[in-house]
């Protein structure tokens, strides 16, 4: 029985021998023999293993645990590198007790059970539950490091304005000379129109007209608001005074000589252009926006055609709010 | 300067038709002609309107009373912003009939 179970050994220890030495290095078939002759020759070597002295040291493990079992702690030691190779080769060898026991250990002590032992597993499920842990709180400590960093942003009125507002020198509807400074001091809507619109200026300065009501009456802030016409030509200062008239009594109306209008509209980016008609009659194309200026003139929020008077009103609070808060 | 010169145009008269008392009867007689086009829609256009837009013969008394009332350029603005209405419905209607086909 013992020479049956040696033939299995044997044959898989040449096997795996084999393929370990081709694996591992690339020294040829033949050129090895000499390395396993340092070893006690009077062990039953066979010329037909030429293997590297570790794996010589383990197939001597095998070969001669059969035969002899004194020879296990010599050869064990020499096996250090390659105690798992040689655990793997045990399993499911049921023919001889000293084989499963003589696997692996380094320092040459028989390990009682194979690589995978309940020590393992728990120590597994501790780091498992250690990388859960700790990527868990860095992930928490990363979100709340990006919910207060837009918070931050959202307050910091000097992460980058537009570019919109500057000084003009116009005409208000009461033939008085008035600059950009006239209206610092408080909060100013401005909308740019001509009073010759045939639907839509009218829409939206009733618009600003409710909303300004709105304003004032939830939350009691006074907004000045403005009407810059593009039409200078044709919009004096009396026709802009009866048209800003029928709209809000705070309204104020302000034109002025063609090239003031100009500048005006670059500073704040309004588009205008004479659609030419025939006659003398002629409408303006122009962009269609209100601006909410800070008590400094200083471009806080455009709001365009598509708010209503409602939304308008609750916009501006909330700028409002906000711009105070932030001074505080 | 630029004052005096506004204070010389004010002698010319204000254009009156701009302000909202007329605004708002333009926008009456304009209704009540974009009205009648939707009654009579079954008729056919034989009269022509500006830019293009086409109206039977019946609307004609409520078309006069909305060129009295409005600026022509108006007038013109208004039946430009109808016809680009009426192209949008179309194109929105016609993709349920052509669906399947």
């Amino acid at each position: 029985m013992s020479s049956a179970i040696s033939r299995s050994l044997r044959l898989r220890s040449i096997y795996s021998s084999i393929t370990a030495q081709w694996r591992l290095n690339n020294l040829s078939f033949h050129g090895l023999p000499e390395n396993s002759r340092h070893f006690p020759s009077d062990f039953c070597i066979d010329d037909r293993y030429r293997k590297t002295p570790a794996f010589a040291a383990i197939n001597f493990k095998f070969l001669c645990t059969t035969a002899t079992g004194n020879a296990t702690n010599q050869s064990n030691t020499n096996a250090t590198a390659t105690g798992t190779s040689a655990s793997g080769w045990s399993e499911g060898d049921s023919g001889n007790s000293n084989d499963g026991k003589s696997s692996g250990g380094p320092h040459g002590k028989p390990v009682r059970s194979g690589p995978v032992s309940w020590m393992s597993f728990f120590l597994l499920f501790c780091t498992g539950a250690g990388l859960v842990y700790y990527y868990d709180r860095e992930k928490k400590r990363h979100i709340e490091g990006i919910d207060s960093a837009s918070n931050a942003v959202k307050q910091g009125p000097s992460v980058g304005k537009a570019a919109i507002g500057g000084p003009f020198n116009l005409i208000d509807h009461n033939g008085k000379a008035v600059t950009d400074n006239n209206f610092v001091g408080k909060w100013n809507m401005i909308y740019f129109g001509f009073t010759h619109c045939p639907d839509i200026c009218p829409d939206e300065l009733q618009k600003l007209a409710a909303a300004i009501d709105r304003i004032k009456e939830k939350s009691g802030m006074e907004v000045v608001p403005v009407f810059i016409s593009v039409d200078p030509e044709r919009d004096t200062v009396e026709q802009v005074r009866e048209y800003v008239k029928e709209f809000h009594p705070k309204l104020i109306g302000l034109t002025g000589s063609p090239d003031e209008i100009k500048k005006a509209a670059r500073a704040y980016r309004v588009y205008y252009m004479k659609t030419e008609e025939e006659g003398s009659d002629y409408l303006v194309d122009h962009s269609i926006v209100m601006y909410l200026m800070d008590p400094n003139m200083q471009f806080v929020k455009f709001f365009g055609k598509n708010v209503d008077a409602d939304s308008l009103a609750d916009g501006v609070i909330q700028e409002i709010k906000q711009h105070k808060m932030v001074k505080a | 300067m630029a004052l005096e010169a506004y204070a010389s145009q004010s002698s010319d008269s204000i254009h009156t038709d701009v302000l909202s008392q007329a605004r708002l009867a333009c926008y009456k007689a304009r209704d009540a002609f974009y009205a009648c086009l939707e009654k009579e829609s079954n008729k056919k256009p034989t009269e022509s309107a500006y830019v293009g837009l086409l109206y039977p013969a019946e609307c004609k008394k409520t078309r006069e009373a909305y060129v009295n009332q409005c600026r022509p350029t108006w007038v013109k603005h208004f039946d430009r912003q109808y016809c680009a209405k009426k192209r949008v419905q179309r194109l929105l209607d016609d993709n349920e009939s052509r669906r399947g086909v």
